[in-house]
């Protein structure tokens, strides 16, 4: 087609202003109808009701003392404490992040002594059994949900401080210090991150050496690195902490222990040759005081050595039952596993925050019509936006079977299962919190806007979150970890010819898994087929981590620089392990659900927990454990299970048990919560809500 | 104004006064403190429900003849009632009076009761649901069902639980009695009117052409005073009641209180441990639970839960002490009822977990609320 004339130009000019001048003039009268104001519609209108029973789902989900866990939701929600605040019509209680640090400090150590009154940390150090340390998690994961920075300043007082007390100490100093520190008489805190050491626990620089004269312990900070770092609790309110730190016997280093020491009196003050410093504001957690702590050669009884492992006699002799170092060091690192369990099973009770918030605020948000004059389109009726959100709804189902089964294989230790709890720990906190980080990330996205206003939650929880896939462990040392003691397990099987035993590798006794060549949906959802090809990529990768690994060492490189140089191999395994481990949770806990509407809806999200991961995992491509062919029909799969999923996302989040208050104004009437008359003064006689 | 047209027969329990756009309801069985029959509630919810579509009602007014706003429901009836036969004659009266209860939660026109008297149970349930509760001099509240060997119903788990700090729990265990100024102070009344100017404020609606909330609130705030909270109010308590009533299970808030009662020479506290020590265990262990389970739902759960409760009382599987209760206070007046199981320690957790169950018999289904989802948060009841 030709350039126009100049004379159709000027005249198609002349028409649209024409039209400008129209348009004017009839949106000036008055009978044109404004379109309609939209109106808040509660997601539970548009959703049919749930053929599956919640609260069955939510005993489920949550697994044990449901009615312990209620009464904390209850407790939290009746405590002006707990800042609690009307939107909507609906009160909701989130810790005001816009407080300084110093006032969030403040804060969660007011809210620890109101939760101290009320009996919530009854037993949770002189008690003992499965029974009490369930009761203890439960609880604990129900203060997280509160606000992180109380979770953890609990848990490092409890888990770390208590723990270490508990665990390295003997009766004399149960005795003395448990009691005690569950009512917080004495606050206690655990110094063995350093300036310079973190994961490597092994490498610290403090150095403690014995007087045989006084009969005390010298511990002494020899540089700037070797000052205690992130020791939560320290910067404010710790009277005691634990110290790891090298012990030196005359002249000989003997490796880490710990220590108790005190760094401030009943009054707050600063011990004589103890310095303490802030670590400062952090991007999250600001509610809990980490500091630094620098200890000049400060004197302790010699009592005050944790004494299950080793202890030195009045005369300064070393004595310790355990004569490998590596074992004794082994010995000393168990408690960090209670840390790991909790910190896991908090990263799922983070996503199922994220998830009820951003999945409520999908059936009640709408954007864009598909056709002129109709309705929006709800987000969540959009395949991409079920896309987004209903696989990590799915993931987070099976994580939390996850989490249920390593609470409970650590409440029922024993000696014999601490290299399995050791290696499941490792495994499922790393996934477990990355899949978090990973899900706030998208649920904040999928607020849009709203998602940014700390009140709406999910993006504050990024922050407060972070630090997970970092304490207790990093998360790819501690993959690193898995990927390892998988390859000794290995070597340890070929060299004595014996079946494999443990850590669910069973499986690796029996003939190689076949994976059809044509893989129809019934055999994509078949738990057979699912079981299948994750054992085969495990099998796969720990056979091929073995052969690289002793490929390399042929090759003259030592165990060490080998396993450095095959680090891919060790993740995709580290991966394959926990995939693994984690279907097994999910298939598991699907046995013991008797048939009905329940079970199949268990089915389909597990379903979707295992083609998500076949989807997007790499690993399945690259090793050819999947053809192309294969992963598109997965892909395919998918999308089929989003719409399926689609009708019960609802009910699905509304069976996490997550009280409306410990929710965000997004997930309810939000258009109420926002509106002018919202940030009124309220009119005429009102009742203090809370006195 | 029009004096009152007369509802059809039935000795007229409740009496319609139509003006402009108000309608004002009087609960009218003086001679029983306006307890709640089957008649009564079953003609409240009819008004209601033709109220709710008629654009000619905008406001309604429920209160009482005689000294009592409405001492409960007529339980004495439902236990006659069950003793000639079935519990599903009685399990008939809760449902209809919990739809009731629901209906007024859920209310799209703002409804204002004159409490005026005693507020006890079934009664609390016909008003504390609604937008605006006045309060006199005269308001004497309480939840009583602990005593009778019931449990606080009627919506009761919804809006104790709401109270501040553990105030609910004390209130709904205990039985305790509380006047018009405590009923504003802990948010069961919004507002406190003296009775001699109810007629005033009475007159003044009636002139309402609006049902807009903030409207009547500001006309109630007009014949609104702040009353003196007396010295030894329960109110002032409300430390202790929140260090004690929060504590996990009922015997961790005896054992509390008693350790309280160590330290302090306070008759409040040992006549509270009196009133829980009189109370039937049972349902000292089922309001608990109760209460708590109500904090965390909506008021339809609350209703539905304590529906399946209430029938599993009515069956007596687990305890009797509801008929028990009803002997000793309503029929026999001896004040002695005989609770079995009789202590607290013989009612495990299985035990209380049955009232939370659903019914096993093949006619009984859960309690089917009517469609509601226009909630507007100005209408909501304020606690």
């Amino acid at each position: 087609m030709g350039s126009p004339s100049p004379a159709d130009q000027v005249s198609r000019r002349a028409q649209a202003l024409a039209g400008h001048l129209r348009g004017l003039h009839t949106s000036m009268e008055p009978s044109l109808s404004p379109s309609p104001c939209l109106q808040y519609s509660p997601p539970e209108l548009a959703s049919p009701p749930s053929d599956f029973n919640l609260s069955d789902m939510r005993k489920l989900m949550d697994g044990h003392n449901l009615q312990d866990r209620d009464w904390l939701f209850g407790l939290m929600i009746q405590s002006k404490l707990f800042n609690p605040r009307v939107a909507g019509g609906r009160v909701f209680v989130s810790p005001d992040y816009n407080q300084s640090m110093e006032q969030q400090r403040e804060m969660t150590m007011k809210r620890i002594h109101y939760l101290l009154d009320c009996g919530v940390f009854q037993e949770w150090l002189t008690g003992r059994g499965p029974e009490v340390e369930m009761r203890k998690f439960a609880l604990h994961e129900v203060i997280g949900m509160y606000d992180h920075s109380l979770a953890v300043k609990l848990g490092v007082h409890y888990f770390l401080w208590g723990g270490a007390i508990q665990f390295f100490g003997t009766k004399r100093h149960h005795d003395k210090w448990l009691r005690d520190s569950e009512n917080y008489v004495i606050k206690g805190c655990f110094a063995m991150t350093e300036l310079g050491h973190g994961s490597n626990v092994r490498g610290i620089e403090t150095v403690t050496t014995y007087d045989s004269k006084t009969g005390e312990f010298v511990i002494n900070s020899p540089c700037e690195s070797a000052q205690k770092y992130w020791i939560g609790g320290a910067a404010n309110h710790a009277t005691h902490t634990i110290v790891f730190s090298q012990l030196n016997i005359n002249g000989k280093s003997e490796g880490v222990h710990a220590f108790i020491a005190q760094i401030r009196d009943t009054d707050g003050n600063i011990c004589p040759n103890v310095r303490v410093a802030d670590c400062g504001h952090k991007i999250g957690l600001n509610g809990v005081d980490n500091g630094r702590i620098w200890f000049d050669n400060v004197r302790i009884p010699r009592e005050n050595l944790l004494n299950s492992v080793a202890d030195v006699s009045p005369d300064g002799q070393y004595l310790s039952a355990i004569k490998d170092p590596d074992q004794r060091f082994a010995a000393f690192l168990a408690p960090l596993t209670s840390g790991r369990v909790t910190i896991a099973t908090s990263a799922v009770y983070s996503s199922k925050m994220s998830l009820a918030i951003a999945i409520r605020y999908s059936l009640t948000r709408r954007a864009f019509s598909i056709t002129p004059n109709q309705p929006e389109v709800l987000l969540l009726d959009y395949p991409s936006h079920q896309r987004r959100l209903l696989p990590l709804l799915a993931k987070t189902y099976a994580m939390s079977f996850a989490a249920n089964y390593l609470k409970m294989i650590y409440v029922k230790r024993t000696p014999e299962s601490n290299k399995t709890i050791h290696v499941v720990s490792s495994a499922f906190k790393a996934i477990l919190t990355w899949h978090n980080m990973r899900t706030l990330q998208e649920c904040r996205e999928a607020c849009g806007g709203q998602g940014l206003k700390t009140e709406n939650r999910i993006g504050q929880m990024k922050g407060e979150y972070d630090v997970q896939s970092t304490f207790e462990g990093d998360n790819n040392v501690l993959m690193q970890q898995v990927s390892k003691a998988l390859l000794a397990e290995y070597i340890a099987v070929q060299k004595r010819n014996r079946p494999f035993k443990g850590l669910g590798l069973e499986h690796m006794n029996k003939s190689c898994p076949v994976v059809p060549s044509q893989l129809t949906s019934s055999t994509l959802r078949s738990s057979q087929f699912q079981t299948d090809i994750f054992c085969l990529r495990e099998r796969d990768l720990l056979i091929r981590f073995a052969a690289e690994m002793s490929q390399l060492q042929a090759q003259g490189l030592s165990r060490e620089y080998a396993l450095l140089q095959s680090y891919q191999l060790a993740e995709d395994l580290g991966r394959a392990f926990s995939d693994r481990a984690i279907l097994q949770t999910f298939l598991d806990a699907e046995a013991a659900v008797s048939s009905g509407p329940l079970k199949s809806m268990l089915s389909l999200l597990r379903s979707m927990h295992v083609l998500i991961i076949l989807e997007e995992d790499a690993s399945f491509l690259r090793y050819g454990y999947l053809s192309p062919d294969n992963a598109a029909g997965i892909r395919k799969e998918v999308t089929i299970l989003c719409s399926e999923l689609r009708p019960h996302a609802l009910a699905l989040v509304s069976s996490f048990g997550i009280p409306d208050a410990f929710l965000s104004p997004i997930a309810f009437n939000w258009i109420d919560a926002n509106s002018w008359s919202s940030v009124q003064p309220q009119q005429g006689a009102t009742v203090p809500l809370q006195i | 104004m029009v004096p009152f047209s007369s509802t059809n027969g039935n000795g007229d329990q409740v009496l319609v006064e139509e003006n402009l756009f108000l309608r004002t309801l009087i609960l009218n069985r003086p001679r029983q403190l306006n307890a709640l029959s089957f008649q009564m509630v079953s003609k409240l919810l009819e008004l209601f429900v033709a109220y709710e579509d008629d654009c000619n009602v905008k406001l309604v007014i429920l209160k009482g003849n005689g000294r009592a706003f409405c001492a409960g429901g007529d339980v004495a009836a439902v236990v006659r009632d069950i003793n000639g036969g079935d519990w599903r004659l009685g399990a008939k009266f809760f449902w209809k009076e919990f739809i009731l209860n629901y209906v007024m939660a859920t209310y799209s026109k703002p409804q204002v009761s004159i409490l005026n008297g005693i507020v006890m149970g079934g009664g609390a349930g016909a008003s504390m649901h609604g937008r605006f509760r006045i309060a006199t001099e005269n308001s004497v509240f309480a939840m009583p069902e602990t005593a009778l060997g019931l449990f606080p119903d009627v919506g009761a788990s919804y809006f104790l639980s709401r109270l501040p700090g553990f105030f609910g729990e004390y209130v709904g265990l205990t039985g305790a009695r509380l006047d018009g100024a405590e009923m504003l102070a802990c948010g069961l009344a919004t507002h406190f009117v003296p009775s001699t100017r109810l007629l005033l404020l009475e007159a003044a609606l009636c002139k309402l052409d609006s049902g807009a909330p903030a409207t009547i609130s500001s006309i109630l705030d007009e014949y609104s005073q702040q009353p003196h909270l007396k010295e030894n109010s329960a109110y002032h308590k409300l430390a202790v009641i929140n260090k004690c009533f929060s504590r996990r299970t009922i015997e961790e808030i005896l054992s509390t209180l008693e350790r309280e009662a160590v330290n302090s020479a306070d008759n409040w506290i040992s006549a509270t441990i009196q009133s829980l020590q009189k109370a039937s265990p049972t349902s000292l262990k089922i309001s608990l639970r109760s209460i708590r389970e109500g904090r965390l739902q909506d008021v339809g759960q609350c209703l539905t839960r304590e529906y399946r409760m209430v029938c599993h009382v009515l069956q007596g599987e687990v305890s009797k002490d509801f008929f028990e209760g009803c002997r000793a206070i309503l029929l026999d007046k001896d004040k002695n009822p005989k609770w079995e199981p009789s202590r607290l320690e013989q009612i495990n957790e299985s035990m209380v977990e049955q009232y939370f169950s659903k019914v096993d018999d093949e006619e009984w289904e859960d309690l089917k609320l009517p469609a509601k989802f226009t909630f507007s948060a100005s209408l909501l009841a304020k606690l």
